[in-house]
Order: structure tokens, then sequence, then C-alpha cells
């Protein structure tokens, strides 16, 4: 009776070591992607299946939330199986920081000069490559809002007041409303002739009127789909739109206008990085010179997944409509990550002060 | 023998956790031993009001909980077998539900489109909807239907225990119902309702999914805020003390729970 789980055991060990070696090798031709769980058969169409085909490798995922995501990058270490990982840019930051990043090489790098200034190194250190864009601006019922609106400062408008919504201090785009709430103020505030600045990073005007926005706000939303179920139940009139939720929001079917405001949208774009802990340097290279490609890029967008950011790239007029492309990018304003991330902690305490009022 | 697998499942997957989880609230990565994350944390105005209103909401929903669950408990005890059964497993039927889901429901329900509204709309009780959501009574609501069936099961098996012969000498005494219900039924009960008690309490105070959808961003829960410190500024001691003075919070209660059942019996 005993001899049977030593039979067993001696059956696995064996097995193992017959497998052991194939499973390095094919290790080997494997390139581990860190990305998002969404829209994953169509970039298997578009981006995977030909690289892997190109380069002979295997693509292999690790999907999750880019918090989820990053917690594990930092778990793992030096010891992380992840070669390439695709963040939005404040995670990028954040990992950065952590050492968990290499920079990439520009040489290595065919495409690069194809795309837009802002997105060949979001974080000016070479962490990693902007490849698609989203654009944060306004959207409104323009049924039950009779004045128009033009600018991020309508959000404190007497008629809206208990209508408004705004992504929540934490998110990505958390600081960015406030940012540009904050240049719509100073252009405000400027006498005649006068030209409005840089971008103040500080937003003291929107910090001082953030009492009177927390007065008109319904609530703040996390996610995209939260302010989609508060515009769908009439909860919510007027409030900052990620570009990418604009499918959902229409899908609504209420009387819904898009605004770039006077002051701009504001871009953030998503990145791919090489992590610290690869040693498949040359690939990782390829892989993100695959993804901002002509041909990645405009099959990308064309499936309406990806904003392009090569700007070679041109899109027919109802595709480019709904994504971050065509005009809204002449008055876009990229934030710089590091000024934001810096002043994230003391402004998640400001913002928490001011909303549990 | 027997008690090995379960002990070391315990010990592996709950008492190793916590301690890692203390040690990381009083050991910062930068530094030695300290207090300082407890200091802060009960110093900043923000966590006193969030923690106070967790605390507040966690009592509400338990005593709501606690007020509906005692009169169903004891009417199902005493009820016949197969009647029971069918009712229990209404009882537990929303705890068979996806918590999103259910809470979703409540969005709808109270939203300003919702069937509450468009009731007190259409017998002209309310000239405009009424905001409902994103408010504490919403979040209350939500939680007490979870927890509900978390009290009304230990309730029911405890009940269950009481014999029929000690409630009817109570009333051939001269007790009336009530004094019967306060002082026979309770006291008989206290298991099941200490347990009940904690389970919902534990529940309310540490609840995530509900708050943050009734109640919006903007009504920060302890839940919501250790989200913010390990998710968005990953900062693991301060999210370790949010953890922990969470964990001591439902010691604490458990144990005065325990304290008032030991001095009433």
């Amino acid at each position: 009776m005993r001899s049977k789980p030593i039979v067993m055991l001696t059956l696995a060990v064996l097995a193992l070591g017959l497998v052991g070696p194939t499973a390095i090798a094919q290790d080997a031709q494997t390139l581990t992607v860190s990305i998002w769980g969404f829209n994953l058969d169509v970039l298997e169409e578009n981006v995977f299946a030909p690289f892997e085909e190109m380069h002979n490798v295997e693509i292999v995922l690790d999907t999750g939330n880019n918090s989820d995501r990053l917690a594990r990058l930092q778990a793992e270490g030096e010891n992380s199986s992840i070669d390439v990982v695709h963040f939005a840019t404040q995670f990028t930051y954040i990992a950065d920081q952590a050492g968990l990043l290499q920079p990439y090489d520009a040489d290595s790098l065919e495409n690069l000069d194809e795309l837009y200034d802002w997105a060949q190194d979001p974080l000016g250190n070479q962490a990693g490559v902007g490849y698609t864009v989203n654009s944060l601006s306004l959207i409104y019922r323009s049924d039950l809002i009779e004045a128009e609106v033009t600018s991020w400062a309508d959000l404190l408008r007497d008629d809206v007041a208990g209508f408004v919504s705004i992504p929540e201090m934490s998110t990505t785009f958390g600081p960015a409303a406030l940012i540009m709430i904050d240049r719509a103020l100073a252009m405000q505030a400027l006498e005649e002739g006068e030209e409005l600045g840089d971008i103040n990073y500080d937003a003291d005007l929107a910090w001082e009127a953030l009492p009177q926005l927390a007065d008109n706000l319904v609530t703040t939303y996390i996610r995209s789909s939260e302010l989609t179920t508060l515009v769908q139940e009439e909860e919510v009139r007027v409030a900052p739109y990620a570009s990418f939720a604009i499918g959902n929001l229409i899908n609504t079917g209420h009387d819904l206008t898009t605004v770039v405001p006077a002051e701009g949208a504001v871009g953030q774009t998503n990145m791919i990085s090489i992590t610290a802990a690869t040693d498949k340097v040359d690939l990782a290279h390829a892989y993100i010179d695959w993804f901002i490609s002509h041909d990645v890029q405009e099959a990308e967008a064309l499936d309406l997944i990806d904003s392009p950011v090569n700007a070679t790239v041109e899109l027919p007029e109802d595709i480019c409509a709904l994504l971050t492309c065509g005009e809204i990018l002449d008055t876009m304003t990229v934030l710089d990550q590091a000024e934001v991330s810096d002043r994230l902690e003391d402004w998640l305490e400001r913002w928490n002060e001011v909303m549990v009022r | 023998m027997l008690v090995s697998p379960a002990f070391i499942f315990v010990l592996v997957f709950f008492v190793l956790p916590l301690i890692f989880l203390l040690s990381q609230s009083v050991l910062p990565e930068d530094g030695g031993f300290t207090l300082s994350g407890y200091v802060d944390f009960f110093q900043s105005r923000v966590s006193r009001i969030v923690y106070l209103r967790t605390l507040k909401l966690g009592l509400i929903v338990t005593g709501i909980c606690l007020a509906m669950a005692y009169p169903a408990a004891f009417v199902l005890a005493r009820m016949p077998a197969r009647r029971r059964s069918f009712l229990m497993s209404l009882v537990i039927l929303p705890l068979m539900t996806n918590a999103v889901a259910r809470t979703f429901a409540w969005l709808i329900i109270l939203g300003r489109r919702g069937m509450v509204n468009q009731t007190l709309l259409s017998l002209d009780l309310v000239e405009n909807p009424v905001r409902f959501i994103f408010t504490e009574t919403a979040i209350v609501l939500g939680l007490t239907q979870l927890f509900l069936p978390l009290m009304v099961l230990p309730l029911v098996s405890a009940m269950e225990n009481i014999p029929d012969d000690v409630l009817e000498a109570a009333r051939s005494l001269g007790a009336n119902r009530l004094t019967t219900f306060l002082r026979i039924v309770v006291p008989l009960s206290s298991d099941g309702l200490v347990l009940g008690a904690t389970l919902v309490f534990t529940g309310s105070v540490t609840a995530f999914v509900t708050p943050a959808i009734l109640g919006g961003s903007r009504l920060l829960l302890m839940s919501t805020l250790l989200r913010q410190k390990a998710v968005i500024l990953f900062d693991q001691h301060a999210a370790a003390v949010v953890a922990v003075v969470m964990i001591l919070t439902t010691l604490a209660v458990n144990l005065l729970l325990r304290l008032g059942r030991v001095r009433q019996a």
C-alpha cells in the first residue's frame, strides 16, 4: 500500500525533470505584459498576435487595475516576471519613484519621433512612452440647463447647484479637474490686456472655491461607470467626463452636450514602460515600438479602443469625434505628473477636510 | 490531532496576517518602533470625523437590525419546522445576491426617478424629487438590508433552544408578554444576540461597496479611507493603522456585548 505514493512521487519528479528544461526554454521566448483586462480580444488581434508572429515569442498577460498590478510589481521587486507594464501616468510615476522601471533607449524606438511631443516622454526621464491619450472635458444636460456651459468655472454656477459631479481627488483625473477649474478662475480674474500664464500647480484659486464647489456637488465619482449611472438617474446634469466614457454616456438616451471648455480639455496619457527586473530589454523595446507604430495606433483607433498619439495617423471624422483627436488636441493641456503626484498626499488631506464637512 | 488542520489554517490565514498588519502599523519602513501613525490618526480632524461617523452608522444599523430581527426570530423559532425552513430561506435570500447588484437596486429605488420619488410625486406629497441617495440614511438602509439576515439567523438558533415550558411557566406566574420577552426570552437568547450584533456591527463598519455606492465618495467611512491610504497613496503604514483601529473597535464592541451578557446572566 505504501509503495503507491512513492511510485507516484517518483513519476512526478521524473515528469518535472522532463518538463523542466522545455519550460525554461519556453520562458526564454515569452514576454510578460502587465495590462488592464479590457478589450483583450481586440488587442490580441491588433497587437499581440502580429507581434508574436513577427518576433517568434509568446505574450503572457498579467491583467488587473493600476493599483493591483503596481502592488504586485512592488511585492515581487527584482524577482518580478513582468517585462513590460502599461500604467496610467500617475502609476508610472509611482513605479518609477520606487525604482521598478528602467529608462527606455530612444535609439531603439524607431517610431518614437512620430509621436506627439507630449507622448514621447511624459515623465521627462524616459521612464515610459505615452501610447494613448484620454481627455477630460465637460458634458451637460442641455435640455435642463438653460445657459450654455462653456468653462470649467461653470461648475460653480448657482443654476447647476445640487446637480454637479466631479472626479474624486484620489482618481487619475481628480487633480486635473481641480487644476483646470483653477485655470478658469485665473482667466476670469485677468485684467484687460493681461494674458494667462503657465499652469499654477498649487491651484490656489480652486482650493479657495472648493467649499463653494462642494456645495454644488451631488457626489464625487471614482469610476466613469458611476458617472454614467448618475446621469442615467438624472442625479447629475453637468460634470467633467473622461473621453473613453462617451459611448456609455450617450447610451443613457438623455439630451447631452459635450463641451471643450474655453480653457481647453486636459489630457492624460497611458504609458508603456520596461520593468527594472526584466532582462528582455530588446524584446521590450520592440514591443513598445510596435505599439506606437502607425499600423497599431490606427487599428486601435479604428476599433475605438485607444486614441492615437502617433501624429501620422489620420482618422475618418466620425471615428475622430468619438476619440481624443483632431481639434481638441490644439488646446489640450497635458499636466506634469511629477508636479501633481508630489502634491497628492497633501491635496487628499485638504480635499477630505472640505468634503467631510 | 483532529484540530490541527483547523488550528494551522487559522494560524496561517488569520493570526499571522493580523500580526503582520499590527507590526506594519508600528514599524514603518524607514524607522523603528513608533506609535506616531496612531497619534497622527487621532490628531487628524478628518480621521476623527470619519471614525465617529463609521462607529455611529455601525451602531445604528446594529440597533435597527436588532429591533427588526428579535420579533421576527421569536415568531420564526416557534413555527412548525417546514414553514420555518421556507421562511428562513427567504430571510437568507439577500445574502445570495451580489452585493453590487443589490446596492445598485437601492440606487434605482431611491433615485430621483426611482420608485419612492415617483410615489411621493404622484401623491402630491412633494413638489420636486427628494434626494435620498448619497446620504447617511441611504447607507443605513443598504447596510440594514445587507446584514439583517446575519442577526436573524443566530437569534432563531438561540431561541429554538428555549423550551416552551419556560415561557408557559412565566405566563402562568403572571408575567405578561412583554415581561416574558424581556426577562425570559432576551436573557436566554443572549448568545445569539451577541453573535448577531457582533456580525452586523463588524460587517457594517468594514463594508465598502454599499457605503461607496449609496453614500458616494463624499461620505468617507473607515473602509473608504483605508482604500485611499492603501491603493492611492500606497502608504501601507497609514493603511495598517486604519485597519488596526477598525479591528480593535470591532473587538471592543464584541467585548462590551459579552460583558453585558455576563452581567445579565
